[in-house]
Formats: structure tokens, C-alpha cells, sequence
């Protein structure tokens, strides 16, 4: 979700509470997290940390998906428990409070996306008495709410119920607490005791809310009243690990829709489960993109030997083929190049995949390639990538290359941008070239070149960027930082060290399922893989394949590292044995989604358009390929509708009759072939798309409105 | 050939193009349409005496109205004969016949075509249809190239011939990516690749033989290779390929994607190999006029008016249309007995452009004739080439849809009044967001 809807949430939350900020809202939910973490006395903090994301996500994201129609139920009970929390909590709390911790709120929330000021939430936080005090006055005001929502009667039974439910559930969650959370554990502990019971009844507040209003899936309110709660716990959390455990729960309900389902992942879910799944790790897919001899593969590959995925033998072995080779030096990147013409040509040709894990996360590497002529499956790659690092050769020639007409830096980074990747680590390699020497004034000069350009496609190269020399064949500054002596003028983190502390990026849990399909195979059944872009997915479960309709079950689902896992969720890399197709049937670009909100499938929209390079005009009639997600299809333009005026974006009366380079447009597309796709606002990554032709990226754009 | 004469080929072509759809088109009653075609060396006389013959066996018809429309139609056949001391150098072509028009009433139509190429064959045809074959072929007769794309999703096999571009056949694969398992079958999985690459190799080779050889002749002068990998070269390398295609590739272009848009992209890289064919040069004539457009010369118009306002002016160079054009060019009489040109398209249910605006009343029509015909009749009075296009390439698409099919590359910049029109309220205000944008769909 961008920055943007996550604002236009807030304010229609805002609206809905017209005497509380929304950062009140915020803060309420806050508390009752942390009221949570405290009962369940450590443990959490695994969990919490990095959960941040999530659940602003879950919250907001939900609600902005209700309205939308399909779970109405949902919103309102969660819509409901707010409402009632805050009715509570008003009267007992001081203006003053409020003010700051909406403050402390705020902050948080502009970097909400990239995460970057989570300390703001400890620093408040840990403020100790302060947060107690809060946390305590929490606990009082909600018995009364109780009684608003629902007659005594029900909220017993229901109380019992769920509080037996949720506890467990509770548990499972926690891992260990540690750091910041630590400091308050003792003195909170008591309180803990009081405040889950209380949220539990929070809880049960919206239920009864919503029976009494006479809606059905009753059970799956119940679940989502749970959501909150759950998500409140890990606002509070700083660092991010596994997020994945505490939604679990949370996301059954939304993704799954129907009742049955909801009972079922219910009962499911326990804490071993949790466990084995994901062992306390998040996961990432970082993508290496850059030109062509940039040293992508090789670095790869050395960071995968350096986090001892690929074991010293494999690597002496490829030392010495490529030596007979007469590739020597190559054999790094070897570890991610392993088709023969790969090898012999010293190119990629394919996106190579591989895994590695560090002590904090779990990591998908993408390897592009960084020919001109593979540019098409580079876009596949980013597509499913949330770290874009570019790789920039700083050898003299290398360099100036990469950033000539045609180089492929430029291309990458705006095709990364496109395909959603904001995250973007610039890491100016081979600084151990004898041209080069980790000289700094060569480094400054790659870094403000870059820093321009970038700035030019629209990163916010303050927040989202970051730059750092190393060297990809000697490991420098990738897992160590960079020796002092060598270069004493750099002190920022290495690589892995910043990967692994980086923030989260939003993650879509619970939205309906989606899992664009990246590829395919037969193994012992029919088997895709691909990058789920929203919600999750459970072992058993049915879904629904588009554009062809057919409805298929999940038989298994293959984690990164080829392990059979339980579940999984948006944001991680799969593999899924489906039942129900046949291999033959199903090509990359298809959409795995929920039956109950199955993914729009199309043959014409309207976009918005950008055009970055182009050599003559585009008009009516203008066809062209256009990547979106996973799918590479060709496309027309039936109709130019409207061009959007230069800085103001307004709309033109008149349709243009052609358009050229540098302007925005606004028109109707049509595919052959029925594509999948969203509007961009509804789902970001199945609704920007990228317009290429003779090679070249001509124009980038998003999905305004599917046709159907 | 210099270039007026090539343009008045092309000019040429075109009318035969029209007049063979039109052809086709007509039925007739009974057996009573005749078809003839006389080679260049055929003699007129040989062909009389036939046609006298063909008279006497054509009484015997039993039906009253179909012999006497046979009858009359070889008559008229014999009588525009005379008109012909001996057969032109490229042959003759005559088609006459009683043919059945929209309205189910007959008319009688003649008509004598002089080939602008020579034709080689010799027929007579009396059918309730006109045969246009000969004429179609003779159109197609440019030299063919094929084309091969190939990449690691399916080949597509096509063919460019003239200013048409064809599609032959298109299928797909599915071939092992690059794979991340290993262990102990690492081995294995790169075997199976393999193998699975090398039987898609394989079966592009008989594909192109099905495709580019007929009765062991090759039916392309040249062919193009095209890829995104190195499958191109490795069809190219293999031996599976067949000798006979593979003495025939006359390039090899690295295409970023399959498909149709390979297929584009392969025309366009071979472009300079291919420069006499029709089609490469109409793509490029068009992407000299897009040219104009995108760095804003202001030397270009398009649309009916614009264009007709630079015909006027004499500014138009190069006059660019598209050869299906459907536009009616009326002539009507006023009230006040002058001449009104208007245009209109022919299935158009708004019938305003025949009311006069003064009276209100309809006018009555002059004349009616396609805007396309006129122009390629008048277009020397105004100084300028005409240029006929076809929709089959991405750029002729592009005009044909998005600047209706009718422009022109100018001498000099030409500021049409419509430019300055309305440049001042041009955008919407902000907040003037119309829930009417999309009251098209």
C-alpha cells in the first residue's frame, strides 16, 4: 500500500472518529498490543520485531478493502472494536497523552514504507512509566464498552470462547523477547495479566456488535476482530523478524473468505507449526540488476559462498573448471550461472535463483541479466523482488558505459521502480580495481552521478537509497565492511549487515490471495512457482487459476529451500503442487487467486501512461509489449483519451492525437489475449506495467480502470 | 526505375487491388459471367474464332435467360476485342458479364485490363463469377521473404511478401528454465534441458522445411533468422536444418522478444537487406512522417481537411493514404446551384452532410465517388506523390487508426487554424474531475 492510500485511510478513519486523530486510533491499538506481549511475558519480541508493517497494513488495508465491497461484515467489526476502544478510552486520557504519543505516531508513519524510523516507536515507548501508566488505564475503560456492545449474556459465552481461543494462539507467538521490551517486562507483567482478558473482550465487543446488526460469517468477524489485537502487537515492535507467525491467524480469515476455511486454519494453526515453518525468520528477495559485466553473478555468488550456501568444495571445484575453461576469475559467478552457454559466454542469460539465510533473515537472490537483449526476463525477475541492488562497476570505461544511451543501469533502475521495487541498495563494485583502488573520488563521482539519475526516475534517494563501495570478487563490504586500511573513508555498513537490518517493506497478508505464476514444471504432478503478491496460502486449500477459470487445489507448498511448509504468505518466493490442471495449460503470467475475489481478467483497460523512450510517436493503433507482473503480452492502444499537463497532471479536454516522449497520457489498451490484472490502486504490484518495443523500455504506466 | 514512375506503379497496383475486390464481389445470373486472359504472345484472331465457337455451343443452352445473357455477354465480349488491333505486351485481361447489383437489378459491366507485369497464363471462363486469381497472383508475385523467430517460448514462422506480411504458423514450448536444483540429479536436470532444447531445435527444422519448401522447391528468396537467444544460431549451425533453407539465410537479427513483435522487430533490423520490398519501404516512409510529427516540424498534416487545406495551399510533398480508405467524396448542388464537396463515410447513419445548411433541405447529389479513387486521380494537379499504404505494419497501423488513414509530409510548415483553436482551456481543472471520461466503454 503506498504512502498515499495508507493517508487516505487514515482519514477516512479520521472521519469515522471525528473528535479523535487518527493517531489516537493508532495509539490505542498501540497499547492493547503491548498489553499482549506483556501477558504473554516475552517470547514476542521475534515476532513483533518488523511486524510493524503488517499489521499498519492489516488494519488499514482491510478496511480500504471492505469498502470496496465483498466483506462488508468484516469492516464494521473492526470498524466497531476501534469505535468502542476509543469511546473508552477517551475520558481517561489526558489531552496531553494523546497529543504525544499521536506525535510519536505520526513520525513512525512516514516511514511507515521503508520503515526506517521504527526507533521513534521504542524511544516513546520505552519511556517506561509513561507507556505503563497507559497501558494500565487501558485495562479499566474497557469494561464498560463491554456492555455498550452486546448484552451480558452473549459477551460470557462469547467471552469464553474466545478467550480460550485466542489465548493459545497468543502463545504461540511469542518467541523471545529481548532489547527494548525487556526493560518494562518486569514492572508490566502484572498488568499483562489484566489487559489480555481485556482485549480478548475487545474482541468478543465487536463480535456481538455485528451479530446484533444481523450479518452473517459470524465466525469470520470473529477472526477478524481478532486482527487487531494481533496487529496492535507488533506496532510496537522495532526490529523486524519473523512477522510471519503472529498473522497467521489473522490473515486466515480475510484471505480464505469462507467460514469453513476459517474454522478449519483455526485449528490448524499451533505452535509447532508456526515453528517449523519459518523459524523465526522473515524473508526477502533481492534482485541484482545493472549493466552487462557489472559483476551481478559474481557477487551473488560470493555472497552466497560467504553465508556458506554453497559449500567451499563446490566453489574449488568451479575455481578449477573455469580454470580449464580459461575463464578464470569467473567462478564466482559460476554459483548463480549454471546453464553451459551461461558459462561459456560469461553471461546470464536467465534469472538465476538461489537462497541464502542469515542469523536474522531468510533471502531469495534474483539474478538478472544485464544484457540488452534479455531485458524482458530481467523484468521478471524485478517483478518479484522487494530489494532492487543495483550493481555499478566503477573500472574506468565500465562505468561511463552503463550510463551511455543503451546501458542498461538506466533501464534497470527504472524498470525496478516500475515493478514496484523501492527499496534500492546502489553498490558501487570493483572498487579494488587496479583503476579504481577504492579511490574516493571515484567513488563520489559514480555516487552523485547516480544519486541524479535516480532522483530523475523518482526514488527518494534520501530515504530509499543507499549507497556502498565494495568488490564482489574479493568480498569486500559484502558480509565484513571494507578493511579501514584499504578504505578509511567509508563507515557505512556492509552489504549483509544492512540487508539484515533494513525495514520492512508492506506486505499485503490480508488481502485476497494472488500469486502471479513465474513458472512452471512437472514434478510428480504439475508444479508453479512465483511470488505471492497478496494474501496467503494453505496446504489444501482451493483457489482458483485465472484467466482459464480452473479451479485447483493446493497439494503441497515448497518453501525457498525446497522444505514442504504448511503455509505461506505474501511476499515469499513458493513453489505450490496444484491439482486440478495440467502443466500444458498453464503458462507464466496466469494468476493463482481467492474464488471468492478472483483477480480481474481482462482484454481491455485504461492507463496511465508514461512515455520515457521513444523514437517517434504514439498514437491510436501503437502496438507494443507490455510486462505486467509476470505476464508479457502484446498490446495496442485503441484510443488516446486525455494527456495530463506537465507538473499539474491535470487532464487535457481533448485527446491527443499522438503522443511523444516525455509526456503523460492517459488511454485504452487492449490485449489479444485475456490478461490478469488489477487497478493500481487496489493492488499495486498487478497493476503497474512496463511498455516495451525494439528493445527499449518506451513507456511505463499504471492500470486505472479494467473493462470488462 | 525512377521514383515517379514507381509511384505510379504503386498507383497502379492499387487500382487493380480495387478493382479485383470489386470483382469479386459481383455475381451474376446463371453461367454468364466470362473471364479471359491472353498471354502476351496470344493472338486476337485465334481468340475471336474461339469466342465465335463458344457463341455457337452457348445457343444450345436450354434456359432462355441464361442463354440469352451468355449470348449477349460473349458478344460484348467479341465487340470490345475489335478494339484491340493485337494483344498488348503484357497480355490482356477482360472481364464481362451481367452482374447483379445491390438493389437485385442487372448491370452490365465490361472491363479490359492491360497487366502493368506480363502475365502467363491463357484462360476462358464462363461461371456466375468473375476469375480474379490471375490478377491476384499477379500482385503477389514480389519476391517472398521468410521469416524464422525463435525463442525460448515458440517460434513463429512468417512471410513478407509485397506490403503483406503473414503469419504462417506459430507455436509454443515449454523448455526447463535455468534450474536451482542440485545435489546428485544436478546432472540429470541439465542432461534433460538439454535434451528438451535439442528436440525444439529439432522441431523448428521441420516446421521451416513444411513451411518453406513446396514440391522440393524453396517458396522464399531469402530468410531471415531471428531469435532472442542462441537458438537462432544453433538452428542455424544444426544440421537438422535443411541444406536447401540453410543456403538461403540471408541474415541472422537479434530480436528482444517472440511472437508477432519479434516478427516486427526482425523486419525492421532487416530493413537494409530488404530494402526493395514494398513493405519496408512503406515503414519507412511512414516513420519519416512520424518523424516530423514527434520533433514537431510542423511539416506534416492529418486528416481530411487538413490535408486538403496543404493540397490547396500546394504544400503537400508526399501525400500519404491509406489504400482501404472508406471515405465518400460527395458532390451536391445547392440551392443556389453551386457545388458543395462533402465527405462522409460510407455506412454512416447521420445523414447531416447532405443538408444544405441555408435551406435546411437535402441536396441533391452530383456525384459520388471513394475519396481514395479521387485523390488518385487528382492528386497530380495538386503536385504532389501519393503514397498508398496498408495497415499490415505496426507503423501503418498506427496511422490508419490514429490519424484516420489520410496525411501528408509537407514542403514547408503549414499552421492549420485548428492548431490555434482552443489552446488556451485546454486542461480540466483539478477539481473538475468528470465521471464522464470513461462514458466511451
Amino acid at each position: 500500500m503506498s504512502g498515499q492510500e495508507q493517508q487516505a485511510d487514515k482519514t477516512q478513519q479520521n472521519q469515522a472518529n471525528p473528535t479523535q486523530g487518527g493517531g489516537y486510533q493508532q495509539y490505542q491499538q498501540y497499547n492493547q498490543g503491548q498489553g499482549y506481549q506483556q501477558y504473554n511475558q516475552g517470547g514476542y519480541q521475534q515476532y513483533n520485531q518488523g511486524q510493524a508493517g503488517y499489521q499498519q497494513y492489516n488494519q488499514q488495508g482491510y478496511q480500504q478493502y471492505n469498502q470496496q465491497g465483498g466483506y462488508q461484515q468484516y469492516n464494521q467489526a473492526a470498524g466497531y472494536q476501534q469505535y468502542n476502544q476509543q469511546g473508552g478510552y477517551q475520558p481517561q486520557y489526558n489531552q496531553q497523552q494523546v497529543q504525544g504519543y499521536r506525535q510519536n505516531y505520526n513520525k513512525g508513519r512516514g516511514g511507515y514504507k521503508n520503515y526506517n524510523n521504527r526507533n521513534n516507536y521504542n524511544n516513546s515507548y520505552n519511556n517506561g512509566s509513561n507507556y505503563n501508566q497507559n497501558a494500565y488505564m487501558n485495562s479499566q475503560p474497557f469494561q464498560p464498552q463491554q456492555n455498550q456492545g452486546m448484552t451480558l449474556e452473549d459477551f460470557q459465552k462469547q467471552q469464553q470462547s474466545t478467550v480460550t481461543d485466542t489465548k493459545p494462539k497468543k502463545t504461540l507467538k511469542l518467541v523471545s523477547s529481548s532489547g527494548i521490551k525487556l526493560a518494562n517486562a518486569t514492572k508490566k507483567s502484572e498488568k499483562k495479566k489484566e489487559e489480555e482478558p481485556k482485549a480478548a473482550e475487545s474482541k468478543e465487543d465487536a463480535k456481538p456488535v455485528t451479530k446484533e446488526e444481523g450479518k452473517p460469517a459470524a465466525k469470520e468477524e470473529e477472526k477478524k476482530t481478532d486482527l487487531p489485537a494481533v496487529e496492535k502487537l507488533s506496532i510496537s515492535d522495532d526490529t523486524k523478524e519473523s512477522s510471519v507467525p503472529s498473522i497467521i491467524p489473522s490473515t486466515s480469515a480475510p484471505a480464505g473468505g469462507s467460514d469453513a476455511l476459517v474454522k478449519e486454519q483455526e485449528d490448524e494453526v499451533d505452535e509447532e507449526v508456526v515453528k517449523d515453518m519459518f523459524g523465526g525468520k522473515d524473508h526477502v528477495s533481492i534482485i541484482f540488476m545493472g549493466h552487462v559485466d557489472a559483476g551481478k553473478s559474481t557477487m551473488g555468488g560470493n555472497l552466497l559462498y560467504l553465508t556458506g550456501s554453497v559449500d567451499k568444495r563446490t566453489v574449488e571445484k568451479y575455481e578449477r573448471e573455469a580454470k580449464d575453461a580459461g575463464r578464470q576469475g569467473w567462478y564466482l559467478s559460476w554459483v548463480m550461472d549454471t546453464n553451459k552457454e551461461e558459462r561459456n559466454d560469461g553471461k546470464t542469460i536467465e534469472v538465476g535463483r538461489a537462497y541464502f539465510e542469515t542469523e536474522k533473515r531468510r533471502y531469495t537472490i534474483l539474478d538478472a541479466p544485464g544484457h540488452k537483449m534479455y531485458v524482458s526476463e530481467m523484468i521478471g525477475g524485478a517483478s518479484q523482488a522487494d530489494v532492487g541492488i543495483l550493481v555499478i562497476s566503477a573500472r574506468k570505461g565500465e562505468y561511463e558505459t552503463g550510463f551511455e544511451k543503451g546501458g542498461q543501469t538506466r533501464e534497470h533502475a527504472l524498470l525496478a521502480k516500475t515493478q514496484g521495487v523501492n527499496n534500492m541498495i546502489v553498490v558501487v563494485n570493483k572498487m579494488d580495481d587496479p583503476t579504481v583502488n577504492w579511490s574516493k573520488e571515484r567513488y563520489d563521482q559514480c555516487v552523485s552521478n547516480i544519486t541524479n539519475f535516480l532522483k530523475a526516475i523518482g526514488y527518494n534517494v534520501k530515504e530509499d537509497v543507499i549507497f556502498m563501495p565494495v568488490s564482489g570478487f574479493s568480498g569486500a563490504g559484502l558480509k565484513d565492511r571494507v578493511d579501514s586500511k584499504t578504505c578509511p573513508w567509508y563507515t557505512g555498513p556492509a552489504l549483509l549487515e544492512y540487508l539484515d537490518s533494513m525495514t520492512h517493506v508492506d506486505r499485503h497478508i490480508n488481502s485476497p490471495f494472488m500469486l502471479p505464476i513465474s513458472g512452471k514444471m512437472k514434478d510428480m504432478g504439475t508444479v508453479v512457482e512465483g511470488k505471492i503478491e497478496s494474501g496467503h496460502i494453505k496446504k489444501g486449500q482451493s483457489t482458483l487459476m485465472m484467466p482459464n477459470k480452473i479451479p485447483i487445489e493446493i497439494q503441497n507448498i515448497y518453501n525457498e529451500t525446497e522444505n514442504e511448509v504448511e503455509m505461506a504468505i505474501c511476499g515469499e518466493q513458493v513453489k505450490l503442487r496444484i491439482k486440478g490442471v495440467e502443466e500444458e495449460d498453464i503458462s507464466p503470467g496466469f494468476v493463482l487467486t481467492s474464488p471468492k475475489n478472483p483477480i480481474k481478467n481482462v482484454t481491455r483497460f485504461v492507463a496511465q501512461i508514461a512515455i520515457v523512450e521513444l523514437k517517434s510517436i504514439m498514437s491510436a493503433g501503437f502496438s507494443c509489449v507490455m510486462h505486467v507482473h509476470t505476464a508479457i503480452e502484446e498490446v495496442t492502444i485503441t484510443r488516446l483519451l486525455h494527456k495530463l499537463e506537465k507538473g499539474t497532471n491535470r487532464k487535457s479536454k481533448k485527446p491527443p492525437a499522438f503522443a511523444k516522449k516525455g509526456m503523460k497520457i492517459i488511454a485504452l489498451l487492449e490485449t489479444e489475449e485475456p490478461v490478469c490484472i488489477e487497478t493500481y490502486e487496489d493492488y499495486p504490484q498487478l497493476g503497474r506495467f512496463t511498455l516495451r518495443d525494439q528493445g527499449t523500455t518506451i513507456a511505463i504506466g499504471k492500470i486505472v480502470k479494467t473493462i470488462s | 526505375m525512377d521514383l515517379e514512375t514507381e509511384a505510379e506503379k504503386n498507383i497502379e497496383i492499387w487500382k487493380v487491388k480495387k478493382l479485383i475486390q470489386g470483382l469479386q464481389k459481383a455475381r451474376g445470373n446463371g453461367t454468364s459471367m466470362i473471364s479471359l486472359v491472353i498471354p502476351p504472345k496470344g493472338q486476337i484472331s485465334i481468340i475471336q474464332k474461339m469466342l465465335t465457337d463458344e457463341y455457337g455451343t452457348a445457343s444450345n443452352i436450354k434456359s432462355r435467360v441464361n442463354r440469352l445473357s451468355v449470348l449477349s455477354a460473349i458478344t460484348s465480349t467479341q465487340q470490345k476485342l475489335k478494339l484491340y488491333t493485337k494483344v498488348p505486351p503484357n497480355g490482356l485481361v477482360l472481364y464481362c458479364g451481367d452482374m447483379i447489383t445491390d438493389e437485385g437489378k442487372e448491370k452490365k459491366v465490361t472491363y479490359d485490363i492491360e497487366p502493368y507485369k506480363p502475365i502467363n497464363t491463357s484462360l476462358y471462363m464462363c461461371d456466375n463469377k468473375f476469375h480474379t486469381e490471375v490478377l491476384s497472383e499477379l500482385l503477389e508475385a514480389d519476391d517472398k521473404f521468410g521469416f524464422i523467430v525463435m525463442d525460448g517460448q515458440g517460434t513463429l514462422f512468417g512471410l513478407l511478401s509485397g506490403n503483406t506480411r503473414t503469419v504462417l504458423h506459430k507455436f509454443t514450448v515449454d523448455l526447463p528454465k535455468k534450474h536451482g536444483r542440485g545435489g546428485q540429479s544436478a546432472v540429470r536436470f541439465a542432461r534433460l534441458r538439454e535434451e528438451k532444447r535439442h528436440n525444439y531445435v529439432r522441431k523448428v527444422a521441420e516446421v521451416a522445411v513444411q513451411n518453406f519448401i513446396a514440391n522440393d522447391k524453396v517458396t522464399v528468396k531469402g530468410l531471415i533468422l531471428a531469435g532472442s537467444a542462441d537458438f537462432k544460431t544453433d538452428l542455424n549451425k544444426s544440421e537438422l536444418f535443411d541444406q536447401r533453407l540453410q543456403s538461403r539465410v540471408i541474415k541472422i537479427v537479434d530480436v528482444s522478444y517472440g511472437g508477432e513483435n519479434g516478427f516486427n522487430q526482425a523486419i525492421e533490423l532487416s530493413a537494409e537487406t530488404l530494402a526493395n520490398v514494398k513493405f519496408v519501404q512503406e515503414k519507412k516512409l511512414l516513420t519519416e512522417y512520424f518523424d516530423e510529427i514527434s520533433q514537431d516540424t510542423g511539416k506534416f498534416c492529418y486528416g481530411i481537411d487538413d490535408t486538403l487545406k496543404a493540397l490547396d495551399l500546394g504544400a503537400v510533398e508526399t501525400l500519404i493514404v491509406y489504400e482501404n480508405l472508406e471515405t465518400i467524396r460527395y458532390t451536391f448542388k445547392d440551392a443556389e446551384d453551386k457545388e458543395i464537396i462533402r465527405f462522409a463515410e460510407p455506412n454512416a447513419t447521420d445523414k447531416s452532410y447532405a443538408i444544405d445548411k441555408a435551406t435546411g433541405q437535402e441536396m441533391e447529389v452530383i456525384e459520388e465517388k471513394p475519396f481514395v479513387e479521387w485523390l488518385a486521380e487528382s492528386y497530380k494537379d495538386y503536385g504532389a506523390t501519393l503514397e498508398f499504404i496498408t495497415n499490415k505494419s505496426s507503423e501503418g497501423a498506427q496511422f490508419v487508426t490514429g490519424f484516420g488513414g489520410i496525411g501528408g509530409i509537407l514542403r514547408y510548415k503549414v499552421n492549420f487554424e485548428q492548431l490555434i483553436e482552443d489552446s488556451e482551456d485546454e486542461y480540466y481543472d483539478d477539481d473538475d474531475e468528470v465521471e464522464s471520461d470513461y462514458d466511451f466503454i
